[in-house]
């Protein structure tokens, strides 16, 4: 027990370091969001057992998902720190499993387990006190299941078979999740399906409900995953092998064809950007492909534009996966990084977008014009937004020389990559919406309103990277080389306003989107195809005459919301040399 | 004549801590130089705002007049650097970072092709021929490194701990390469805390000392009659308690 403690302790002190400034407010953010969520999940206890369990099914697949998805978790003490110790693996598994307990996650997660001893209460004497012990098993479980996962796919990433072969299962499963109603649809399923019982996260439910064998079942299978866990450190050896084929020589011969070459050549040696590749591109066709269960084949066309939209969200920090690489490109001044990385972007991404998107759309035959401007205007948006978002919203990674076993783990922030690349997700999404708009409305025309959009995004975004590079790029390099952000020369105009100001914009650039996309245009829609009463789009519950004024009222709303947040930033002064 | 690199009034603040206050330098042109100095003494933070890697608060960096914050694109031609512990282009093989930064650098293909060659060869790297970056040792990293400093030909090197984890015979190419670089009228800033391989390539020396320059100069002006270690530890260490000793471990 004295090294689960001594781990614990280090835990501790080591968030206590590194929870601060910039960082502490992301994680209070996120813990907020969770327990917004972990609350929700306690008054389900209120509801009833099958309403908690399914909450809990919820939890447990956010806890394996979420880090194979994105930053491969938590990984504050890193089991090679001890390597040298001797310590038995079971041991060393033991410890950071004590160690993983402490943290923001797994306490919004208990909290979502008081639900239990809501349930408890309810039932009698005996069930409450069955729901302490079995929370915090359940929590081990969540907790063990999220390390053996991502042990599992770490270990997958070892070979060019295992990182594609994880990332096309890690994607149909997202998929699926995200189009959970066509299964429950499919199989006439009303209510809560009878599989959340079967699944360990439903057995912390079954014990309190009094089947009291449930418990020992939970406490079996924590045994079982902290042996695997333990097995899975025991493999975990040093840096990931990238594949050694024979290379092919370099034929570029310009510093723009020199940049282009190195990338693709990264992409196509890094095993975790083939991870990244084929996960998008298993979570388009999956997304896109799951309705034919119905026998519907409408949403086939958009697979290659869901593929763009996630490949960008999953490169959305291009810059900080190199590390402190960046120095190459300071001390070559002019010579183009961002424009050869954005070609080397589209080469990879854009002939898969293109080859399913004509393939899907010539099955079901059509919509041509909405698809292809779509494509058209993503492509571009994507290739102009991954430059850029990864340099404004740089999350520092770790050098890749650096990492350790975990080769989902390219950063020590993976809240910040989480957020990077959520909101890459919106942004890319959003660069579609002039093109679509038109087409849907004007048909053929905005097939060249979406090669010109996206022909601007990719030149205009660009361009703004561009200068962000060359103006701040010392200032990169520092927060890639000590991990946060630069105590800059360079002052943001953000830091000079009032906190009045900075309150004010926070609140209209992080939730103009509101009314704007969900309540605004996606209610639009919904008005327009007469899909009425749905769920929380408030046009689609008004009187008829009032359906489109609330809207367009909505739109309205989150375009003011936009503008006054930019007006508070704007004009930031030109950055001071000294 | 105008210096290789003129430092001048350098500062840099991080946080609390003044990591650089107010270095001033200037390393004559065919110059072999030497920084020295304790680890946290301001060394590579220094190094890092000379040749544009690092904004400083206040102060200049000049090579060869260039001012490496205003014309940084002149400026930054003409130096070679290498910086300590640094990421690379991982996915690379040697061959293929060389070829990448020659044309980086504007070099024509074939004049990459030939320097990425004999720089291979001279530093023992050509055996490595399908191995990427990331799979090199220490002291392959630093080999590489070396090469993307030198692949250019510039006129000034500006090289952070060059000998670290590099094995002798290895060391004893790159010093060859060094003085003939320095013979051939180049110039060089060097940082290192192995006093011993200072006073065997340098002639210029300086000492920092918690981010300011306690001595600077010709070797043996900043020497004198005694060693370079027993000057740099009576310049920077601490008199009062001498070295110390681990009771419990030397029973």
């Amino acid at each position: 027990m004295a090294v689960a403690l001594t781990m614990a302790q280090m835990k501790i002190a080591v968030l206590r370091h590194s929870l601060r400034g910039e960082r502490a407010q992301m994680a209070g953010t996120g813990a907020a969001l969770g327990a917004c969520l972990a609350a929700g999940t306690v008054y389900l206890g209120f509801q009833g057992a099958d309403l908690l369990a399914a909450g809990y099914a919820v939890w447990m697949l956010g806890w394996m998902l979420g880090p194979v998805f994105m930053g491969g978790g938590d990984e504050t003490l890193r089991p090679e720190y001890f390597s040298l110790l001797g310590l038995p693996p079971r041991r060393l598994a033991a410890g950071l499993l004590v160690a993983a307990f402490v943290g923001l996650s797994p306490l919004v997660s208990l909290v979502a387990l008081l639900g239990l001893v809501i349930l408890g209460v309810r039932l009698g004497v005996a069930n409450t006190l069955i729901a302490l012990p079995a929370a915090v098993l359940q929590l081990a479980v969540f907790v063990l299941l999220s390390k053996v996962s991502v042990g599992l796919v770490g270990l997958a990433l070892r070979s060019r078979a295992g990182a594609i072969g994880s990332g096309l299962l890690n994607g149909a499963i997202l998929a699926g999740l995200g189009q959970i109603w066509v299964f429950f649809w499919a199989f006439g399923q009303i209510g809560v399906p009878s599989a959340v019982w079967y699944l360990p996260s439903g057995w912390g439910v079954l014990a309190v409900q009094g089947q009291w064998w449930a418990l020992g079942a939970l406490a079996v299978l924590v045994f079982l995953l902290l042996g695997a866990w333990a097995a899975l450190l025991n493999r975990r050896a040093g840096a990931v092998r990238p594949a050694t084929r024979g290379r092919r020589p370099m034929t570029a011969s310009t510093p723009g064809g020199a940049i282009v070459a190195k990338e693709l050549r990264t992409w196509s040696r890094d095993l975790a950007r083939n991870h990244q590749l084929t996960f998008a591109l298993s979570y388009g066709i999956c997304f896109a492909a799951s309705p034919l269960i119905l026998g519907w084949n409408g949403m086939l066309p958009f697979a290659g534009p869901i593929f763009v939209v996630m490949a960008a969200a999953m490169a959305a920090n291009l810059y900080g996966t190199d590390g402190t690489a960046l120095w190459l490109t300071l001390m070559t001044p002019g010579t183009g990084d961002v424009r050869g990385r954005q070609l080397a972007w589209l080469s990879t991404q854009a002939p898969i977008a293109i080859l399913l998107t004509v393939a899907f759309t010539s099955i079901t035959g059509g919509p041509w014009p909405l698809i292809l401007a779509l494509l058209a205007a993503l492509l571009g948006g994507a290739a102009g937004l991954v430059p850029l978002i990864s340099l404004y919203a740089l999350v520092p990674g770790t050098d890749p020389h650096r990492r350790a076993g975990n080769p989902l783990r390219t950063t020590e922030d993976d809240g910040g990559l989480t957020g990077l690349a959520y909101v890459m997700l919106a942004l890319v999404a959003l660069t579609g919406a002039p093109a679509a708009l038109i087409a849907l409305r004007y048909g053929w025309i905005g097939v060249p309103a979406g090669i010109l959009t996206g022909a601007l995004y990719y030149w205009g975004f660009g361009r703004l990277a561009e200068r962000r590079l060359r103006t701040h790029g010392p200032e990169l390099l520092n927060t890639m080389r000590t991990g946060r952000k630069a105590e800059t020369t360079v002052t943001s105009r953000y830091d000079s306003l009032s906190k009045k100001q900075k309150t004010i914009a926070w609140w209209c650039l992080g939730f103009g989107a509101i009314p704007l996309f969900p309540q605004g245009i996606v209610a639009a829609v919904f008005v327009a195809n007469d899909m009425l009463r749905h769920t929380w789009f408030l046009a689609t519950y008004m009187p008829p005459g009032l359906r489109y004024p609330v809207a367009a009222a909505m739109i309205a709303l989150g375009l003011t919301m936009y503008t006054v947040g930019a007006w508070i930033l704007k004009s930031p002064k030109p950055p001071k040399t000294p | 004549m105008t210096p290789a690199l003129d430092i001048n009034a350098l500062t840099k603040r991080f946080g609390d801590k003044l990591a650089v206050d107010d270095i001033a330098l200037a390393v004559p042109q065919g110059s072999f130089y030497g920084l020295v100095g304790q680890n946290g003494a301001g060394k590579t933070t220094a190094l890092s705002m000379a040749v544009g890697l690092l904004r400083p608060d206040s102060g200049s960096a000049r090579i060869f007049g260039q001012d490496v914050w205003a014309d940084p694109e002149q400026a930054k031609a003409l130096v070679g650097v290498l910086p300590d512990g640094l990421a690379m282009p991982e996915r690379l093989t040697g061959r293929e970072v060389l070829t990448y930064l020659g044309l980086l650098r504007g070099l024509a293909k074939d004049v990459v092709t030939a320097r990425a060659e004999e720089l291979l060869a001279v530093l023992e790297l050509d055996q490595a021929e399908k191995t990427l970056v990331i799979e090199y040792s220490t002291g392959m990293r630093k080999k590489i490194g070396l090469a993307t400093a030198l692949l250019h030909a510039p006129r000034l090197l500006v090289l952070d701990e060059p000998f670290e984890a590099v094995d002798p015979v290895s060391a004893a190419t790159i010093k060859t390469i060094l003085r003939g670089f320095v013979a051939g009228g180049g110039s060089i800033v060097l940082s290192s805390h192995v006093m011993a391989l200072v006073e065997q390539l340098c002639d210029h020396v300086a000492v920092i000392d918690k981010g300011r320059v306690a001595a600077a100069g010709p070797l043996d002006e900043v020497r004198g009659a005694r060693s370079l270690e027993d000057t740099f530890v009576e310049l920077v260490g601490d008199q009062s308690n001498g070295i110390k000793e681990l009771s419990w471990l030397s029973r």
